[in-house]
């Protein structure tokens, strides 16, 4: 097996060719998205750049301390990420998912480096990329079913007001709502699951078959990731919404939404 | 005896009540235009709600020292805008009874109460088929069949005609007499108020206290 082909900068450029078409039908169809088309564009180019560089540097000069400080910044961006897009969280709910995401996603981490593939945490190789995708995919997760709950109990606002006014526990109100959102968050990985292998070779098996890895070294890297992004998804939202709706309401039983 | 009682009363510095006494085993309709706080007032009685200032009582005690769950199932409010779950006027019974963690009452329980409420519909027919004064109706007779102490209705009329109207709210009087249930009714209407109050408590804009 050769490792892989080193891209000519002239031919990787290429590539943005493609976005012109994206650009030429986006026009002809009056899609009003051509500013995000560009920013996006622009910004996944920058911030891969700067993640080359970062990595490459982190690689040279191997510290515990670049581990550590790339974890934290990524599981912070993750924590703002979630907040951004999810408004209107009091704030005690934004600690919860604050909490949540880091200590399901820390424990899955350590979990993952240390007894499933069993190198040194500090490994930047290793912890930086995999913990990427680990809290890449709670991050999501957890944006999915906060939106999903937020949105079902606005509209389930009077079904609500109704049954809290009859007496019933918040606890035994709010309780379907978190359920279904966990379910809709933890959905689109397990559906993920079913295509793998036919529809196609997942984004890391396929890195790794590239720069030439065994494809059954590569397909138990890829069982493990899987198994272990759909461990942190159904964590962290459980987490996020099992202590967070607890927020919704006080001691005397009166929800505030 | 005094039912509720309310003392210098204040709803987030935007309303602010009368002095007032609610009594028990009689029917009380609270008048006023929109904005006087009628319907915020009912959150207060049931603890949905908590003043921001001033002292409610219930029963001679503060509204505060009863658990706050087993209150709402004694003092059970009817908000202005029902909800019923998509399913037959039976398993609508039954789905709230499940909620309040009851027993599933009988059919021919279920038929009186919403013989009651003038919705003798069958029980199998769908909820969301329905008109808002049906749906309205119909919600009342399952909270009717809870058998509070206290029913709060917020303008349980708003969707009925004149005539509907009257029937109504004289069958659910007559049928809270002699249960001994206090029933308090936020109105619009003054000529329900004039037919069927024991008390009436008119709220204005800005009272001073």
């Amino acid at each position: 097996m050769n490792g892989v082909v080193k891209m000519n900068i002239w031919q990787f450029l290429l590539v943005y060719l493609l976005l012109v078409v994206v650009l030429v039908i986006m026009k002809s169809r009056k899609i009003n998205q051509i500013k995000l088309l560009f920013i996006a564009s622009l910004r996944m180019t920058v911030q891969l750049v700067l993640a080359g560089l970062v990595l490459t540097y982190i690689f040279e000069n191997p510290h515990p301390l670049f581990t550590v400080g790339y974890i934290v910044a990524m599981i912070s961006f993750a924590i703002y990420t979630v907040l951004s897009r999810n408004k209107g969280l009091n704030r005690k709910f934004k600690i919860v998912v604050g909490l949540s995401l880091s200590a399901t996603g820390l424990s899955i981490i350590l979990f993952f480096i240390l007894a499933v593939v069993g190198v040194n945490i500090f490994n930047a190789q290793y912890t930086i990329p995999i913990s990427g995708m680990i809290m890449g995919n709670a991050m999501t997760g957890v944006s999915l079913g906060l939106k999903t709950f937020n949105e079902n109990i606005k509209t389930g606002r009077n079904k609500i007001d109704v049954l809290i006014n009859m007496g019933v526990t918040p606890d035994r109100i709010l309780t379907p709502f978190v359920n279904t959102a966990l379910e809709t968050a933890i959905l689109p990985t397990l559906n993920s699951m079913l295509g793998m292998g036919i529809i196609s070779l997942p984004g890391m098996m396929t890195g790794q078959i590239l720069s030439g890895t065994l494809p059954m070294t590569a397909i138990l890297y890829q069982i493990s990731i899987i198994i272990a992004i759909s461990a942190v998804t159904c964590m962290a939202v459980f987490c996020s919404l099992y202590f967070g709706y607890r927020t919704l309401y006080n001691r005397k039983k009166q929800i505030s939404i | 005896m005094c039912l509720f009682k309310l003392e210098n009363v204040e709803y987030l510095d935007v309303i602010k009540y009368p002095d007032l006494k609610i009594s028990t085993g009689i029917t009380t309709f609270i008048c006023g235009d929109s904005g006087t706080g009628k319907s915020t007032l009912l959150s207060l009685l049931n603890n949905s709600k908590s003043p921001s200032k001033g002292y409610i009582s219930y029963l001679g005690k503060p509204i505060d020292d009863y658990d706050t769950i087993e209150h709402r199932k004694q003092v059970i409010l009817v908000n202005q805008s029902v909800y019923l779950f998509d399913m037959t006027v039976r398993e609508n019974f039954h789905e709230f009874y499940k909620y309040r963690e009851l027993q599933k009452p009988d059919d021919d329980k279920i038929k009186k109460y919403l013989k009651l409420c003038i919705a003798d519909f069958s029980l199998d027919a769908m909820c969301q088929n329905m008109s808002g004064g049906e749906r309205q109706r119909i919600f009342l007779a399952i909270c009717l069949s809870f058998m509070p102490k206290v029913i709060l209705l917020d303008e349980p009329t708003s969707a009925l005609d004149e005539k509907n109207a009257g029937k109504l709210i004289g069958n659910v009087k007559s049928y809270c007499t002699e249960n001994n249930i206090a029933l308090i009714i936020v109105s619009h209407s003054k000529q329900l108020a004039k037919q069927y109050a024991d008390d009436c408590i008119e709220l204005k804009k800005e009272v001073e206290a």
